[in-house]
């Protein structure tokens, strides 16, 4: 084989102008990737009832005001990351995380702005199917429920009850709160919503006991009756240590984020989505549309766009019409 | 322990069977020497010296890189290495594929397919410009055209810095037997790490969507075109190189003008394998907010609609077909159209005229992506078929998985979760020893206590458990089936097009039926892993046993063997070489689905990953990722350990 003498002279010289290159030009950003202004970039969390709000809001700024939408199918916290390096600009029905609040709002990165509320108040807790808890009222409460975890008892968990939990990326506290109240349960990761939701649809079918993690709005509460347990109520700071949690989770009010430079813009579709107001069964309508009959999200949208016209005219901002012509 | 076993003699070659039983009865001693170290450490109740691996080292690292997480969080837009270097390249790229998109929108869908067709009859003739159309007409059809452009779009970014980065690394190592001993190990180390690990830190460092999914998709892809590039180059006759270097060329002449020009057409293979790694790589990348085609199947699945999933699925499978067969016939010239030397600029004038034309044309209509009702829907029959599937054969499936699941998965983890952790490594490297020799057993034994120091121990021989049963499962199913398919030819001619398709089909859509069968847990992820490693199986197996000189066979058949003899003792012994790689390729396919499963209740390593990425905890996921990529390496050494010893 020749060697080339020249060539680590030449490569080092490369690397050097390169280098050279990028420190002379100017510092660069995330958010200064390329944008279509017409863009609006919409994140989706992996649950049917978020889905419902962005396609609904999607199919009105796009057959409505003229806009064009992508909907990133991201988990709760990567799209606050993406807020914050520019990728998106909003995230429609966001659970607490105050802690990313801190991180990215005005007193961390000052990326993100809260958007206020989107009409919805979020509840997540244990659930069961109402005919195991009229068998067993007991079960609804922490020491019931402790008593009879044997119920729950799969091929899966062995000795152990099984309660199945959401998908990874869904706000959890269980094991702490399994710890807390001394159950003899197994946590079970389903990976994803809907293959919880097949799994408890299933068990239900064939009246068999389950447990489940499961939250309001969400369109299986329309199509099963499921009971919800009751434990102590939230109070400030018992969830601080994720390893032990006597309390049930706190009630949300849903909010919006946005990214600050797309506020700063103050575009129609910003004015739009910050204006956009409804409530948990206009949701749970459209959800249930998806998921439930198996329609495509697009025609949900639709259907609900033309049977509701006076719902959502309301949040059109004052001469988004001039954007048409 | 027992004696080594000679790894040097003719133990692949000629009468191995000697040595080949040997090991395994070596092999299953070792495995009873588990089992009673299992069954003492339980009756001794677990005590702490004869449990898990201890965490704390793990936590370490874990809280470590967390840290390193949070300092790039806060610093994103701040640090200089951030500033100058990885902001350059995630705005560079994540522009580049929102450009490539606006300018296949701004084509409308007539002009993208026309330019399309006519690239393809060009570069690869009329046959393969009909499939192109046709892949384009799934496209418009299965309402994803504009889904399709996007992946597109990320796919001709993602292979541009593959190849601009691989084809130099192959031409250095291909010049360079020094670089490339350097390089090989880094090859290897990629192509065993399952795609999802390494979305976190990419994320981390270029940021969410397309910036971290093209390079994520690039490196995935990487690898093919280096070694191929470096094969060919090495094997450009010396002679040619010498006459060239007599006449007094430079090093730079004998590169660009006698050893690329002759090692072309094998450097096209590695671009065309580089090209497929990417189709499949992007689907992958819709985890991390990747859109297109990958994001239409994810989004099937968070639904549970197998009929959408299965429309996107065939979209996906076109696409690689497609590109396939154009690469395939650039790089072999066979049916490139013989256009005279003469003719040749106004073909290429009249090709361009024809795509201008048709563009105005579409622009002049308004036509942008294609109109969305004009979809056909097939989603509502596969549906359809599917539940039918499922009314008949559910109640038996489910039994199956619960059978599974009681006496073979949970005994199996328990035996290897409950053993004291340094008698597994002991075990681990006495198998190593055993298969392939003191070198593999030491990798093998290193790789168990780094996947213990990275602190998930007991979560990592659960996915082991999960592993082995997948792979126990393939190598047989596919040792019937592939002995089956060498035996009739009509049923290789059906099954082959068969596995065609379940190689390109995306990984993501196997999930949906077995969630149907099994519901969650193991046994779905389990059927999952098993479905998308059993072609190659087949495959390998079905070579193997056709390659066997028909004159042994004949010889075998007239000494009055019956067909069962001529199976155990002439065929299947031959074909060993084929066997081996079988369960390598199967092993390594099983656990690249190890983090897919734990989309549907697998758990474990697996479910570790996916809640790193979906929770920002890099610590957990990569650590998660490294465990896998620790069995992974294993698995590979110890089923190939004779065949590199031999190499």
């Amino acid at each position: 084989m020749p060697r080339f003498p020249r060539k680590n002279g030449l490569l080092r010289l490369l690397a050097v102008g390169a280098a050279l290159l990028m420190v002379s030009s100017c510092a660069v950003r995330t958010d200064q990737m390329v944008r279509d202004p017409d863009l609006v970039r919409i994140a989706v969390n992996g649950w049917v009832g978020y889905e419902a709000s962005a396609e609904v809001l999607s199919y009105i700024l796009e057959e409505e005001m003229g806009y064009d939408t992508q909907l990133m199918r991201v988990d709760e916290q990567p799209s606050w990351q993406a807020l914050d390096q520019g990728a998106l600009d909003v995230i429609l029905e966001n659970w607490g995380h105050e802690d990313l609040y801190e991180l990215y709002g005005p007193e961390g990165n000052d990326t993100v702005v809260d958007g206020g509320s989107t009409g919805n108040e979020g509840v997540i807790g244990w659930y069961m199917p109402a005919y195991l808890a009229e068998e067993n009222p007991e079960l609804l409460e922490p020491e019931g429920l402790r008593e009879n975890t044997d119920l729950f008892r799969t091929a899966e968990t062995g000795d152990s009850g099984e309660f199945l939990a959401g998908a990874p990326g869904f706000v959890s506290q269980d094991q702490g709160m399994i710890n807390a109240f001394d159950m003899d349960l197994e946590i079970v990761y389903a990976g994803t919503e809907a293959a919880q939701m097949t799994e408890v649809q299933s068990r239900y079918a064939n009246e068999e006991p389950v447990l489940f993690y499961s939250n309001e709005p969400h369109w299986i509460h329309e199509q099963l009756d499921l009971v919800k347990v009751d434990f102590p109520d939230y109070y400030d700071g018992c969830d601080a240590d994720l390893e032990y949690v006597d309390c049930d989770y706190p009630v949300y009010d849903l909010n919006k984020i946005f990214r600050k430079g797309f506020v700063e813009e103050d575009d129609y579709a910003y004015q739009f989505l910050d204006n956009w107001e409804w409530t948990n069964s206009h949701q749970n309508e459209v959800a249930g549309m998806i998921a439930d009959e198996g329609m495509d999200p697009t025609e949900a949208a639709e259907v609900w766009v033309n049977e509701n016209p006076d719902v959502w005219r309301e949040w059109l901002p004052e001469g988004y019409e001039q954007r048409l012509q | 322990m027992t004696q080594p076993v000679t790894t040097s003699s003719g133990a692949a070659t000629g009468d191995g069977g000697g040595v080949w039983r040997r090991s395994w009865f070596q092999a299953l001693i070792v495995l009873a020497v588990l089992v009673a170290g299992y069954w003492v450490s339980r009756t001794l109740g677990h005590p702490s010296w004869a449990g898990g691996f201890p965490t704390g080292l793990g936590d370490g690292f874990m809280s470590w890189l967390d840290g390193i997480y949070a300092w790039i969080v806060e610093n994103r837009n701040d640090s200089p290495l951030f500033l100058y270097f990885f902001n350059y390249v995630s705005v560079g790229l994540g522009s580049a594929v929102v450009l490539i998109n606006q300018a296949l929108d701004a084509l409308t869908w007539v002009g993208v397919t026309v330019l399309g067709v006519l690239a393809a009859w060009r570069a690869a003739g009329w046959r393969v410009a009909l499939l192109v159309l046709v892949t384009f007409g799934v496209f418009a059809l299965s309402g994803l055209w504009n889904a399709s452009m996007t992946t597109l779009a990320l796919i001709i970014t993602s292979v541009f810095i593959a190849l601009l980065f691989g084809l130099p690394l192959g031409v250095l190592a291909g010049r360079s037997e020094r670089f490339y001993r350097w390089l090989r190990p880094v090859l290897d180390f990629m192509q065993i790490m399952p795609a999802f690990a390494y979305l976190l830190p990419f994320v981390l460092l270029f940021g969410i969507g397309n910036p971290a999914a093209s390079v994520v998709t690039a490196v995935y892809a990487l690898p093919p075109v280096v070694r191929i590039t470096a094969l060919a180059l090495r094997e450009v006759p010396e002679g040619s190189i010498e006459a060239a270097t007599s006449l007094g060329s430079t090093p730079w002449q004998i590169l660009t003008k006698v050893q690329l020009p002759l090692a072309k057409r094998t450097i096209l293979l590695g671009v065309n394998q580089t090209i497929m790694l990417a189709v499949s790589m992007v689907v992958i990348a819709s985890v991390i907010g990747a859109g297109g085609l990958g994001d239409a199947i994810f989004q099937a699945l968070s639904k549970v609609n197998v009929g959408q999933a299965f429309q996107a699925g065939l979209a996906i499978v076109m696409l690689a077909i497609a590109m396939d067969r154009v690469t395939g016939a650039v790089g072999n010239g066979a049916h490139t159209p013989d256009v005279p030397e003469r003719l040749r600029m106004p073909v290429l004038g009249g090709g361009l005229a024809v795509v201008v034309a048709t563009v105005v044309f579409g622009r002049l209509f308004g036509l942008g992506g294609w109109p969305r009702n004009w979809a056909v829907d097939i989603a509502a029959p596969v549906n359809a078929v599917n539940d039918a599937i499922e009314g008949v054969i559910g109640g038996a499936t489910s039994a199956v998985g619960t059978w599974m699941l009681t006496w073979v998965l949970s005994p199996l983890s328990e035996v290897l979760t409950g053993a004291p952790w340094w008698l597994v490594v002991l075990v681990a490297a006495a198998l190593g020893w055993i298969f392939g020799g003191v070198r593999v057993a030491v990798i093998s034994a290193l790789s168990f206590v780094a996947v213990g120091l990275l602190g998930v121990w007991n979560n990592a021989m659960d996915t082991l458990s999960q592993v082995l049963v997948a792979t126990v499962l393939t190598l047989v199913l596919g040792v019937v089936l592939g002995v089956l398919m060498s035996r009739n030819d009509v049923f290789a001619t059906i099954l082959r097009p068969i596995l065609d398709a379940m190689q390109t089909l995306p990984p993501f859509v196997y999930l949906i039926p077995a969630v149907a069968l099994f519901g969650i847990g193991r046994v779905p992820a389990l059927a999952a892993a098993v479905i998308f490693a059993l072609p190659p199986v087949i495959r390998l197996v079905n070579d193997g046993i056709r390659g066997v000189p028909a004159g042994t066979v004949e010889a075998a058949a007239s000494q009055g063997s019956t067909p069962w003899q001529m199976l155990t003792k002439v065929e299947l012994p031959l074909a060993r070489g084929s066997l081996l790689l079988a369960v390598n390729q199967g092993i390594i396919l099983i656990l690249s689905m190890v983090v897919m499963g734990a989309l549907v209740g697998a758990g474990s390593l697996g479910f570790d990953v996916v809640f790193g990425l979906a929770q920002n905890q890099l610590g957990l996921g990569l650590a998660s990722g490294l465990a896998i990529v620790g069995l992974g390496l294993f698995l590979d050494r110890v089923t190939q350990g004779r065949r590199a010893s031999h190499a």
